[in-house]
């Protein structure tokens, strides 16, 4: 092993840094300053968190092929009868027998409740039929990815 | 005739424990360990952009009939993370146990407490660590997210490397008086920070807070690795190899301990910055967001330092070898640390967020600056850990240049994607239109991630050729009187 010696350290503090941590502090205050209210946005999950934490058609879908639905439901999304069902003119509530329930508990957001498959009251895997309980692992897609799924399909005519 | 020994007269045979214990193995094995990783992570992170240019193609899914059946997933979701993860804690985290643990009996003059210990954390953390991503493929077995998300078991047995480790670096320090250098203050600090936050982020393994508190527990246990581990690894390696090489002495000690308090304060307000939700009041994160923007004076003040005490010893940068890695590293952490600033901005994040702008300043940060530091480092301590002397070959400029290169390219081509993306999600662009568009940047991003790869392969072609062909040779250091001298003299 090589031998032991000290890396000798010169002493003192040049006076630029000081002012240079000065500034620095400065421009971190302003921001703060500047940003004292407001409402954050929901975590996007980390780095495996599929694009387009904004809304619209194009996150959507992105959302849509990361997560794989149209393997099943089809590359339009009008699904495979009858065992996967159309996600078209959903408008009017569920169109499939086994959410029929769902959607009179549940009138404002089955949908979210359905996708997300985290809830008891939909988890039964024989309610289910292999549908992912994308709100789970290893989707985990937050509520507002969700959300953002449900609008566009609540679009699809 | 050469007259056989009889069995009493042969000398007693030299004990093998299982566990190396000489000096100097701990640095070493962590070394090559290191290596092995960064070809682990140059390829999953090839296979992450490719996931973006051919999201169908590569996307495969089958069952392994084993019990019950397991299902395998390997997709975007699945191997972004296990990108990351081989990324910081293989190639990075291993690079840095092996920068502390040849550092510090160097510096200290003491022998390490002790090696053996040192290695049974590596055997524990390597193990969890490969197992850990390998669940990462498995359906059901682990989360999917940010960094450190593995099932219990495997984190309890990376907890236990981490203790072993930290255990081998503290009980070798704390019997020491004087003041400690700097690079032992950022390695201590960044040990007991990866130990806790890594403890920390097994908290939702053990009782879930709630989906979202899990969720913001994980960004912020990752974010506070990256500040504190990450960078004050790679910090505290520099701090040695630059001084040590150049022969001069720290250019400041002012400016190295400022620099320092300044890390160890917005170090841990920039993982704040990472509780983005609406359950976390505004003005926190808001706090948080100002600790990365102040973040970049420590790091700027630390890497004046390092490059002041280049001072007169700059023709290093014209000859092949640990100052060119060390310069190359500075330069790339500077502008990681200036984009980290600029991304911290609020109208920055609403167009990058959920694009590939993030994972371009990961690679940028990671894959330039610390993998550039720590080839510094490596080319500085193989030889001495070895015994050996590196041949003159085109290899080394090899090793630098594809780094170099492949960082950069993979680095920026990525967060030019990424503000692109924004820019036409914001728009509402296809996602026809999307992949379109991005299909340069993510093939750019993915020539320079092979460039990467080939540059961790060339550097393991040079250790092998080390290893077998280098000529023998022993390293002095300067004397203590020497490098006195040269304090005073300026």
């Amino acid at each position: 092993m090589t031998p032991h010696a000290p890396i000798p350290t010169r002493p003192g503090l040049p006076r630029w840094a000081l002012g240079l941590t000065v500034f620095v502090f400065l421009v971190g205050a302003v921001y703060l300053g500047s940003n004292l209210s407001g409402t954050n946005p929901p975590i996007a999950g980390g780095p495996s968190a599929s694009p387009g934490a904004g809304g619209g058609s194009a996150a959507a879908l992105a959302i849509i092929n990361q997560a794989g639905c149209k393997a099943c439901h089809g590359p339009d999304l009008a699904g495979v009868p009858p065992t996967f069902p159309d996600l078209h003119g959903l408008q009017g509530g569920p169109t499939v027998d086994n959410l029929k329930q769902l959607g009179q508990q549940h009138p404002k957001d089955w949908m979210n409740v359905w996708i997300a498959g985290t809830d008891p009251s939909v988890s039964n895997a024989a309610m289910r039929k292999g549908m992912p309980a994308f709100g789970g692992p290893p989707y985990n897609l937050t509520p507002r990815q969700i959300d953002t799924i449900v609008k566009y399909l609540l679009s699809l005519k | 005739m050469t007259r056989k020994l009889r069995p009493y007269d042969q000398p007693p045979r030299r004990k093998r424990t299982l566990i190396p214990s000489a000096p100097d193995s701990a640095a070493g094995l962590f070394l090559v360990v290191a290596i092995l990783w960064l070809l682990a992570a140059a390829g999953l992170g090839i296979l992450a952009v490719g996931t973006r240019l051919f999201p169908d193609l590569l996307k495969v899914s089958f069952s392994v009939p084993l019990g019950s059946g397991i299902e395998v997933d390997i997709t975007r979701t699945t191997i972004d993370p296990a990108f990351v993860d081989a990324l910081v804690f293989g190639w990075l985290t291993n690079a840095a146990f092996a920068a502390i643990f040849f550092v510090t009996p160097r510096l200290t003059g003491t022998r390490l407490k002790s090696d053996a210990v040192a290695n049974m954390g590596l055997a524990a953390w390597n193990l969890a660590l490969a197992a850990g991503i390998t669940l990462l493929y498995v359906k059901g077995a682990s989360g999917l997210g940010s960094l450190a998300e593995f099932p219990l078991p495997v984190k309890g047995l990376a907890v236990l490397g981490l203790v072993a480790v930290n255990g081998a670096f503290w009980r070798t320090m704390l019997p020491i008086r004087e003041l400690p250098y700097v690079s032992f203050l950022y390695f201590g600090i960044s040990l007991l920070a990866l130990l806790g936050l890594f403890a920390l982020s097994a908290i939702p393994g053990v009782i879930s807070l709630g989906s979202t508190n899990d969720q913001l527990l994980w960004a912020f246990t990752a974010r506070g690795i990256v500040t504190y581990w990450v960078l004050g690894s790679t910090l505290g390696a520099l701090y040695y190899v630059i001084p040590r090489v150049t022969r001069n002495p720290l250019y400041s000690g002012g400016l190295a301990f400022l620099g320092f308090f300044g890390w160890l304060a917005f170090a841990g307000l920039s993982a704040i910055g990472a509780l983005v939700d609406p359950s976390v009041p505004y003005v926190i994160t808001s706090l948080g967001q100002a600790g990365t923007l102040l973040l970049l004076a420590p790091t700027f003040l630390a890497l004046a330092n390092l490059l002041a005490t280049m001072s007169g010893r700059w023709s290093l940068i014209f000859s092949p070898g640990t100052i060119q890695f060390a310069v190359a590293g500075v330069a790339f952490l500077f502008v990681t640390a200036m984009l980290e600033s600029v991304g911290a901005l609020r109208s920055v994040q609403r167009l990058t967020a959920g694009t590939d702008w993030g994972l371009g300043v990961l690679v940028l940060g990671l894959f330039g600056g610390s993998t550039l530091a720590f080839y510094a480092f490596a080319d500085h301590a193989l030889p001495r850990i070895l015994r050996r002397a590196w041949s003159e070959g085109f290899l080394v400029h090899g090793q630098l240049w594809t780094a170099f290169a492949g960082a950069a390219l993979a680095g920026f081509a990525m967060i030019g994607g990424g503000l692109v993306q924004g820019s036409l999600l914001a728009q509402g662009g296809t996602p026809d239109q999307l992949n379109l568009t991005l299909l340069a940047f993510r093939a750019a991003a993915a020539a320079g991630l092979s460039l990467i790869a080939l540059g961790g392969f060339t550097l393991l072609v040079n250790v092998f050729l080390l290893y077998t062909e280098g000529r023998p040779a022993e390293y002095a250091v300067p004397s203590v009187d020497a490098a006195s001298a040269a304090v005073a003299g300026r």
